[in-house]
């Protein structure tokens, strides 16, 4: 790990511990192609674990990161760097590591980036799609789906859930009182038994 | 077990109509009757696994709940079923290519469905890929509910399905031929023009009914 340190100290790049396995160093976008070639090449991360990107719409650019692993899989290294959101375009590293690839393709159709020199930059999980990304923060999910996919009506003998409530609420109610008026009643009737039963017993 | 229903639908009153006679017998002959006895004894699946409901079919088939002793086999191409299970949520790339097995089974077909995804979305209600009215865009005959159902429950969903054959009943596909402008329509709204080409009708190279 120190060795890295010191050779990305002489690129002018720093290394930044996040958690006890995970590093992270940030890159201009000119520099990265380079240093994700050097990170292959001569720090032995062979390994290209995933490509992320995430949308900060409030600064209007993508952030990009690049998660690289040794053999050894004890620590992460992340190589982060931040692209404009307007007209978004990386280099493709397809060359570097075939999986990069589908990544590429993935995140081409999923937050719109391209990435000149790809070989396959079609369709991937979606087709024909025309509208904007969907993984785009600007696009409004609830409002496409409200739109293509309008939710089931309710069936024609549906009952209003509020009516029936309140009507099984009220005959509760009315069931509650006639059952304290038959107690109170029945205690009245007791009360007018009990002294002439206590005449009686004392006779 | 819930009937596929289009109680709620947008549609015209008068397709409303067309679509609530399915109870009503269309065999009259002898021949016709013994025709229908015979072929709910011989169901043909093929087994569409849209989403998590297809690993309730390999039991469903074997032989703890043994499928084949009610007369439903499943079968290896679309083109010798009569009937496709289609077991979850359907993405509308997968929509496109059930819409063209099931243009491409033999009739008389039917569909039956598992889980609550094809009835109303699901949990995936809020997806930007997913339709949630399976029954807009095809005719469904037994939705089995669920999520997902257990195999009891979908050979229930085969009983039912061989009763209403055994006594004549309108089935999905009739509809189909006769709402085929309602059911295309749809299908044309969530998938633009880029539907495979029909195996019923000339529809790829219509436009608004008339051809261009």
């Amino acid at each position: 790990m120190i060795e890295l340190i010191s050779k990305l100290e002489k690129l002018s790049l720093e290394l930044v511990q996040k958690q006890d396995y995970l590093y992270k160093v940030e890159v201009k976008k000119e520099q990265l192609e380079s240093l994700l070639l050097s990170f292959l090449n001569e720090f032995g991360y062979i390994t290209l674990d995933s490509i992320n990107c995430r949308d900060d719409l409030e600064e209007g650019n993508f952030v990009i990161t690049y998660c690289l692993l040794t053999p050894k899989r004890d620590h992460v290294v992340m190589v982060q760097t931040s692209i404009e959101r307007e007209n978004a375009s990386l280099p493709s590293i397809h060359t570097f590591w075939p999986q990069a690839e589908i990544m590429e393709r993935e995140m081409h159709e999923m937050f719109g980036v391209d990435f000149p020199g790809h070989p396959t930059l079609i369709d991937f999980a979606l087709e024909y799609w025309d509208n904007i990304p969907p993984l785009r923060r600007d696009f409004d999910t609830l409002q496409y789906v409200n739109d293509m996919n309008p939710f089931r009506g309710q069936r024609d003998d549906a009952l209003d859930a509020k009516v029936e409530m309140k009507k099984k609420r009220e005959a509760k109610k009315a069931a509650k009182l006639k059952a304290e008026q038959e107690a109170a009643a029945k205690a009245e009737l007791e009360t007018q038994n009990n002294p002439s039963q206590e005449v009686q017993n004392e006779e | 077990m819930m009937e596929s229903g289009f109680h709620g639908c947008d549609l015209d009153d008068s397709l409303k109509c067309k679509l609530e006679e399915s109870g009503t017998q269309n065999t009259h002959s002898v021949m016709e009757k013994a025709a229908a006895w015979f072929r709910s004894r011989s169901i043909f699946v093929v087994a569409y696994g849209t989403g998590c409901g297809a690993i309730e079919m390999p039991p469903t088939f074997t032989s703890r709940y043994d499928a084949e002793r009610m007369g439903v086999v499943g079968v290896a191409t679309p083109r010798q079923a009569d009937l496709i299970i289609l077991s979850g949520y359907l993405a509308y790339k997968t929509l496109r290519r059930v819409i063209r097995t099931y243009e491409q089974m033999q009739k008389p077909k039917y569909i039956i469905t598992l889980g609550s995804c094809p009835i109303n979305g699901g949990m995936y209600w809020d997806s930007y890929n997913t339709i949630k009215k399976l029954d807009d865009y095809l005719p469904v005959d037994v939705s089995v509910v669920g999520c997902m159902p257990r195999p009891e429950a979908v050979i229930d969903g085969f009983s039912l399905l061989q009763k209403r054959i055994k006594n004549g009943e309108k089935a999905g596909w009739e509809k189909y031929d006769e709402n085929l402008d309602f059911y295309k329509k749809n299908q044309k709204r969530v998938l633009g023009n880029h539907v495979d080409p029909s195996y019923e009708t000339d529809w790829y190279n219509l436009e608004n009914g008339s051809e261009v």
